[in-house]
């Protein structure tokens, strides 16, 4: 029997993983018999089930889906049906026990999700050989964990810490059960716009990851009021300390009045302020701690290896396509985060002349990212001014996605004044990026399941503004695993999903999924 | 799937079509029933897959652990022995499932502690008691509380008057069934009150609702401001030390109503006065006194004294109503001769106006800049209300403290 686990691609004997303290070692006792029957058999075991998610998730749902009746009928079906590990058949849950009865056939593998149902137990079976596969397989699309991403122009240069799971659990085993992270951060007067940026970055896997597996140790840090620091001492005591009392930021907040950027200069006041300024500041200074040292000038095409850029950069690609002689330039652009306008699709709902509807996320994305706009343009070619089109897309998409929702709108006109856009704009637990990506331009993707995949993004914080545009307050909502949490300040109560989608959130961070 | 023979619903059987429906509605239907299978499917599929792990899991820790006592004291991490029991079986070192661990085991044992958790919420929805002699895992499920948090704590409503707090209330407040009088000792364990923390720059201890007002005064030295933050800085200096007490400067000076001043438990008073004796009372003071004196104030004590444009004259005076008002016989010793007519309606059933010639001795030759509150104390005594009034005005007491920040301001134009 194999002790330990191997890369199950290379080596044609493929592997039980190996035992772990604390699990057992299958799924269930007949799949137990099934792997220890022979070499060949549980090759060809986990070589089945290998294909059939394949089939599940890199082809269409329609091959999945249909089921060959006993009398040799073809049956499609949105409902799950079982593809039988032991035959390439695939059954509908009635035939699925006569067929068992027929073949002695004991293990199907689900059709929606990919798990392996055992005809003995009657009960999906959840063993951790096949476990690993299956979801490696839905996250990163491939099976082999060290198998480099095929689609790396689009993300960022796979960070160490996802890869070694290991440094997170070193870190939490020895923490209590009961940090778990979930702590409110009182309100030192007019700071909950800190306080709601704050909860975002503890909430936000990577980030976490990174601090807790020592990235910025503030022991060995001698940067006098560091930020980073004042970041690695709120980590450590949310997940580490087992005090469920709030958390009073004194360190960011003395951090933040002693920073010197000149830039925030308006930011560092006692009165409220506006969460998403706070985000970028409190960005770029970790940035600054962490990460190459320079500047990161707006617009340009900066990389740098910090954490920062790493978990929230990503990079834009507008494309300048001159009328006069169709010359193309393209510039490329790092971002923080997309920031969408609202007010010329809010009123174009008014008016009736947009789909009808509330409004999207998707729309708003698809208003700036797939949407060609015209410009004046002095073109090189032709040398020219010319009119030109042009067009912005995703070139390479962050792994935690942050997006502003321009609800604070300064008005140009007679009475110049700023204000606030109350429109409440629709936003999904799962969005697909892929159509804004500079890759969904040149190619047909739609059957690309895999690069889909890879485009999802699940919804991981909400910030909230609540009142008017000059006083207010702000909430975040934070998700961890599959509960929802609301953040108001110090207090921390349950959120349902509803609660969250119904707000009309100002920022919003979505997840990369094959992280997660 | 033709449409000819379609179906009369789904999978799941909820949502039918009627029967005289055409069989493209009847399709539709079946299509929105399969579609509700599937949410439930997956929603189901996941609870599944977490509880079966679980149990899965604790079934091999408690084999485990069995395992490792029956080879007694030794630190082999993986025994050679066979130990089963009715829900695994442990052998060479490793841990076989017997049966479905969804039927097989009861409890679930948290992974990093092996302490059994805690399987629901100790308050609020779905609570269920938990056995006493049980030691759980720390990790407990949410409790979903009204007023609560997920851990059932709840918070101390900031105290009447607390400055800044009036602008923004506290979202707890109004399901915060504490108040602020109840003090640290007879306060539920459950029942927080807001911390202090230490500025880093000058090392004072900052309640934190003030702490990054504190900041911007003591660290931000930006531009404008800070001429002003410098000067507040000055005036509120002594006091930062005892950010704790119920006054902030702002009603410490703005006096409240006269009724509900005299009314006000005695004891309270003292425990302000005592906190007000400081800087700014004395200074500023004596000069109001001079500036009011002249002027006639009327004050209509209404039922409802604290909302009242009465009680707003009342307050415009400032530190002085404090003294006659505590006292209603009480009068000043140094006053008597500028401050010709202070005349009150009184609601009949109050008995507090007094011109300010009748003067209480005792308190006047204190001090000439008499701190109001000093005053008080001594003449208080005889000169309470009647009952009546001075539960209704007991009552009205903390509206007054905050509103007395606003009334403060009222009081400049009166001036």
């Amino acid at each position: 029997m194999a002790t330990k686990p191997a890369p199950p691609a290379s080596p044609k004997n493929y592997k039980v993983k190996a035992p772990q303290p604390g699990t057992p070692m299958y799924g269930c006792e007949h799949l137990q018999r099934l792997f220890n029957q022979d070499q060949a058999t549980t090759n060809t075991s986990i070589q089945h089930y290998k294909s059939i998610l394949r089939t599940i998730f890199d082809a269409s749902p329609v091959l999945s889906q249909t089921a060959k009746g006993i009398d040799g009928q073809a049956i499609t079906t949105l409902t799950p049906t079982y593809l039988c590990l032991q035959c390439p058949l695939t059954l509908t849950e009635e035939d699925r026990t006569k067929h068992g009865a027929k073949k002695s056939h004991r293990f199907y593998v689900e059709s929606r999700s990919g798990a392996l149902y055992c005809q003995m137990c009657d009960d999906i079976v959840w063993d951790p050989t096949f476990e690993e596969l299956r979801i490696r397989k839905m996250g990163t699309g491939t099976f082999s964990a060290s198998r480099k991403r095929k689609h790396e122009e689009m993300f960022a240069s796979s960070d160490p810490i996802r890869d070694n799971p290991s440094y997170i659990t070193m870190n939490t085993t020895m923490s209590s059960c009961k940090a778990n992270g979930l702590r409110g951060i009182y309100n030192a007067g007019a700071t909950c716009y800190q306080n709601v940026i704050l909860q975002c970055f503890l909430h936000n896997p990577i980030l976490r990851n990174y601090y807790l597996s020592d990235g910025h140790p503030s022991s060995s840090c001698d940067v006098p009021h560091c930020l980073s620091c004042a970041m690695d001492d709120i980590f450590q005591s949310f997940y580490a300390d087992e005090s469920t009392n709030g958390y009073t930021a004194a360190n960011i907040l003395s951090g933040f009045w002693i920073s010197e950027k000149k830039a925030f200069e308006n930011l560092v006041t006692t009165k409220e302020q506006d969460a998403h300024e706070f985000f970028q500041f409190l960005a770029e200074e970790l940035h600054e701690r962490n990460g190459d040292g320079k500047r990161p000038e707006m617009g340009s095409e900066h990389t740098c290896n910090c954490i920062i850029h790493q978990t929230y950069y990503g990079k834009l690609q507008t494309t300048t396509t001159c009328q006069n002689c169709q010359g193309v330039t393209s510039q490329v652009q790092s971002f923080l985060d997309l920031s969408l306008p609202l007010e010329n699709l809010a009123q174009r709902k008014k008016k009736g002349t947009a789909k009808p509807g509330p409004l999207t996320l998707q729309e708003c994305l698809e208003e700036e990212y797939i949407k060609q706009d015209k410009c004046e343009y002095r073109c090189n070619n032709c040398g020219s001014m010319q009119q030109a089109k042009r067009q912005t897309s995703i070139r390479r998409l962050p792994n935690v996605l942050s997006i502003q929702l321009k609800r604070f709108e300064y008005k140009q006109g007679r009475n110049e004044r700023a204000a606030k856009i109350d429109t409440p704009v629709q936003f999904p637990l799962q969005l697909n990026m892929l159509p804004y990506t500079s890759r969904a331009r040149n190619h047909d993707v739609s059957q690309n399941y895999e690069l889909q995949r890879s485009c999802t993004y699940d919804l991981l914080s909400v910030v909230v503004h609540v009142g008017e545009i000059d006083t207010g307050h702000y909430v975040s909502y934070c998700r961890v695993g599959d509960q929802w949490f609301v953040f108001n300040d110090h207090k921390v109560e349950l959120a349902q999903k509803s609660d969250v989608l119904n707000s009309k959130a100002y920022l919003l961070f979505y997840c990369v999924r094959s992280l997660s | 799937m033709a449409s000819e023979n379609a179906p009369e619903t789904g999978k799941c059987g909820v949502i039918v079509a009627p029967s005289d429906e055409s069989p493209k509605e009847r399709l539709a239907h079946a299509v929105l029933d399969d579609l509700l299978y599937n949410i439930l499917h997956d929603l189901l599929l996941k609870v599944h897959r977490d509880e079966k792990i679980a149990r899965a899991n604790t079934a091999a820790i408690k084999v485990e652990k069995l395992a490792q006592n029956s080879v007694d004291g030794a630190t082999d991490t993986k025994p050679d022995v066979e130990v089963e029991t009715e829900a695994a079986v442990y052998k060479d070192g490793k841990v076989t499932l017997k049966g479905n661990p969804l039927k097989t085991t009861k409890e679930i044992l948290c992974p990093r502690c092996h302490l059994p958790r805690l399987l629901y919420p100790t308050d609020g929805k779905g609570a269920r008691k938990p056995d006493p002699g049980v030691i759980y895992c720390k990790r407990h499920p949410y409790i979903e509380k009204p007023g609560y948090d997920i851990y059932g704590q709840t918070w101390v409503a900031p105290g009447p008057g607390r400055g800044k707090k009036k602008q923004k209330p506290d979202p707890n407040d109004p399901n915060s069934p504490i108040t602020a009088d109840v003090s640290a000792k007879d306060r539920p364990p459950n029942v927080l009150s807001f911390p202090s923390a230490t500025c880093s720059k000058c090392k004072r201890c900052i309640l934190v609702t003030r702490l990054n007002n504190h900041m911007g005064a003591c660290i931000g030295n930006s531009g404008r401001t800070a001429s002003r933050a410098a000067a507040q800085k000055i005036s509120n200096g002594s006091n930062v030390g005892s950010q704790n007490d119920n006054t902030p400067p702002g009603s410490q000076k703005g006096t409240p109503l006269p009724s509900s001043r005299a009314a006000s438990p005695r004891k309270r008073d003292a425990d302000d006065m005592d906190n007000d004796d400081g800087d700014e009372e004395d200074s500023s003071k004596p000069k109001k006194k001079v500036k009011v004196i002249n002027k006639k104030v009327i004050i209509k004590t209404n039922k409802s004294p604290a909302g009242t444009p009465g009680s707003i004259s009342v307050k415009s005076k400032d530190n002085k109503p404090k003294t006659s008002s505590g006292l209603s016989v009480e009068q000043k010793p140094d006053e008597p001769a500028t401050a010709d007519s202070v005349v009150a309606k009184p609601d009949p059933s109050t008995v507090q106006v007094a011109p300010k010639k009748t003067i209480n001795p005792s308190s006047g030759t204190s001090k000439s800049a008499s701190p109001a509150k000093k005053i008080k104390l001594g003449p208080a005594k005889p000169s309470l209300p009647p009952p009546t009034a001075a539960a209704a005005a007991a009552k009205k007491i903390k509206k007054e403290k905050d509103e007395s920040e606003s009334s403060g301001t009222l009081s400049s134009p009166l001036r």
